[in-house]
């Protein structure tokens, strides 16, 4: 039995440790609602490393700009091609901030341009289902970063399948959380990581 | 100068000899045939040809055919029906004797391959280290020359007839056959293992379905089923799926469903989780046995099989093939089940050699996948060429000729002077055309030089 292992990217500027509670998050959120058979804890794996290419779905996320060093970018290309699956979140939720418009550049010099994914993508029903898209953050309704409801997330494709999935809509500041708090919540708001996941894992 | 009577003389002394010539072109033209035991001895398979024409014409009661070069179809099938018509004809090998193996000939089959790449399995056969050249109507495809087993295999996409052979013989081939492929079912759990087979399988350029079990009673269904579950479950039988490959425990509910199709024909790979299914026992072709460590960083080394960890396979079935050895274990046991197959592994994550292997790392994890799911796939054939087609090549020009003339003599020399019958015939009809148009035209000299019409 292959065991899933929730991986957070490990880059060597920025903060790329900035939600903490993520990968924790997460882990409850697919024992709780799937079978997969998912590692208690998570791991933080240096996108330099050859280790990241034993997590085909790596998470990643910060503040800051972000410059991948040419073996991240070396790491980075073997990942997607064999078949990996690269989450990044902006952190800001900030179309002028400092990590969306440095990440963006490494993303598309490594992967490809990024571009718009449809609502109607199966990541949007993989498990639960999303009629309109990626959901919305309580960061983005309340009006903090850029002040901006980004109605859609970006991708890089190889072939049909997401390579990078990229999001504006800070899920980092949405899921970092205790997971025992959800019980506060009437709509568990980390049902999106699920669909992320399964997606990661089926397609 | 000759007197007017010496002339006529030596007009009709000519007009008799172009009389003579006639006749005997006549003669030869509707002269009855030779006598019953004339015997002729054709030496050289470039002078068959040539020999069948007049030998039709002119029957000869025996025939003893030395070779240098396997003769081609036309002129066995020629030597066949002489021989139906009464000719003697036996045949042995020319040359030294270390040049007589040569003679065995090249055989040559092409047989389309379980695979999606549309491939055709060309095997030559021959006398080893005979040079070899395998060649398609678009051009070359191999040239070498033919290994001490005495067989060279050759996987290829083939256009149109394919030609092999050397020297001193040819054969011909053409596939007869394609396969008919459906599409391969992955049963797997939500993970990685059953993410990247299915990704390895459509890569290889099978047509995938896949259930992926997440959560009691929510599995992620994708391909020609659509996403109708029921359908695509319902639906595992031969009609609609060359094989299944049964990932983990997650086909346990399929179990009763695989084993009905395994024994209508179709192909089933058991990975190392899927074999702790019970109802699936009495189909599998060995037994889990004990686990096997992985050798730590062998992942990117030239043998990546070897960090993966899983289990020996053992108590293989009496009528079980061990397909895949590793380190003294076997890690891969198929055997027939009905008339299906049925291969068990006992690998853990292959999806790592993909990821972590070396530089050719995933198209080996693909070929490798591939390769298992075509030993086992149900792949019905279908006919690809009209049958005239068939007809045209010539696989087996040796055995051809022994079974349209005969086991071949025994070496012994060459029994006087081969005569030249066809040079002798030839000969002969050009000396009587020469004396005929020489009479006459010395007739019609003589006439016109003593004034005469």
């Amino acid at each position: 039995m292959s065991t899933f292992t929730f991986a957070t990217v490990q880059y060597e500027s920025g903060d790329w440790d900035s939600a903490p509670l993520v990968p924790a998050n997460l882990i409850d959120s697919i024992a709780r609602y799937t079978e997969i058979d998912v590692a208690p804890s998570g791991v933080v794996v240096p996108l330099g490393s050859e280790a990241a290419l034993r997590y085909p779905l790596l998470y990643l996320t910060g503040h800051l700009p972000v410059r991948f060093t040419a073996q991240e970018k070396q790491v980075l290309t073997r990942f997607l091609d064999r078949g990996g699956l690269l989450f990044v979140d902006d952190h800001n939720h900030d179309v002028d901030g400092m990590f969306h418009k440095t990440v963006t550049e490494e993303l598309e010099q490594v992967a490809g341009v990024l571009r718009k994914l449809p609502n109607t993508h199966p990541l949007y029903s993989s498990f639960f289902r999303f009629e309109d898209g990626p959901p919305n953050t309580s960061h983005e309704l309340n009006g903090w970063g850029d002040n901006l409801l980004h109605p859609y997330l970006m991708a890089a494709m190889r072939g049909d399948r997401i390579a990078v999935l990229y999001s504006n809509k800070d899920y980092s500041s949405e899921w970092n959380f205790h997971p025992d708090n959800k019980r506060f919540y009437s709509v568990d708001n980390t049902r999106f990581g699920v669909n992320l996941v399964v997606y990661a894992l089926t397609r | 100068m000759p007197s007017r009577g010496e002339r006529r003389l030596l007009e009709r002394g000519s007009r008799a000899v172009a009389l003579a010539a006639l006749g005997g072109l006549l003669w030869l033209a509707w002269r009855p045939p030779p006598p019953a035991n004339a015997r002729v001895t054709v030496d050289g398979t470039a002078a068959l040809p040539a020999f069948l024409s007049q030998a039709t014409r002119a029957p000869v009661g025996a025939l003893a055919l030395v070779i240098d070069s396997i003769p081609g179809r036309r002129e066995r099938d020629w030597l066949r029906a002489l021989a139906g018509a009464g000719t003697a004809v036996t045949w042995r090998r020319a040359g030294a004797t270390a040049l007589r193996g040569d003679l065995t000939g090249i055989a040559i089959t092409a047989e389309p391959v379980v695979d999606p790449s549309g491939r055709s399995r060309i095997v030559a056969v021959g006398p080893p280290g005979a040079p070899l050249t395998i060649s398609d109507e678009a051009g070359g495809m191999d040239s070498a020359s033919i290994a001490s087993s005495g067989a060279r295999v050759l996987d290829a996409t083939v256009d149109g007839i394919v030609t092999g052979g050397g020297a001193r013989s040819v054969a011909t081939t053409a596939p007869r056959d394609s396969v008919v492929l459906r599409p391969v079912l992955v049963l797997a759990n939500a993970g990685w293992e059953g993410k990247f087979i299915a990704a390895a399988l459509e890569e290889a350029g099978w047509r995938v379905d896949v259930r992926f079990a997440v959560a009691p009673r929510v599995a992620v269904v994708q391909g020609t089923g659509g996403r109708d579950q029921a359908a695509t479950i319902a639906g595992i039988d031969t009609g609609r799926y060359a094989a299944v490959v049964a990932v983990d425990e997650s086909a346990a509910p399929h179990a009763a469903a695989l084993v009905r199709f395994v024994r209508q024909g179709g192909g089933l790979v058991v990975g190392r989780d899927a074999s702790s299914v019970v109802a699936l026992a009495p189909i599998l072709p060995a037994r889990p046995g004990a686990p096997i460590t992985p050798v730590l960083g062998a992942i990117a080394s030239d043998q990546p099989l070897r960090a993966l960890g899983g289990i020996a396979l053992s108590a293989p079935r009496r009528d079980a093939v061990v397909l895949d050895r590793l380190g003294g274990a076997a890690r891969g046991v198929a055997a027939r089940v009905g008339v299906g197959r049925v291969l068990m592994l006992g690998y853990d994550e292959t999806w790592r050699w993909r990821m972590e292997g070396g530089e050719g790392a995933p198209a080996e994890h693909r070929s490798w996948w591939s390769a298992m799911v075509a030993s086992v796939a149900y792949a019905p054939l279908a006919p690809l060429r009209p049958a005239t087609a068939a007809q045209l090549v010539d696989e087996a020009p040796y055995a051809a000729l022994v079974d349209a003339l005969g086991e071949p003599l025994p070496d012994q020399p060459s029994a006087g002077a081969p005569i030249s019958a066809i040079a002798w015939q030839r000969l002969r009809f050009v000396l009587l055309f020469v004396l005929l148009i020489g009479g006459l035209l010395a007739e019609w000299t003589s006439r016109r030089l003593r004034g005469a019409r």
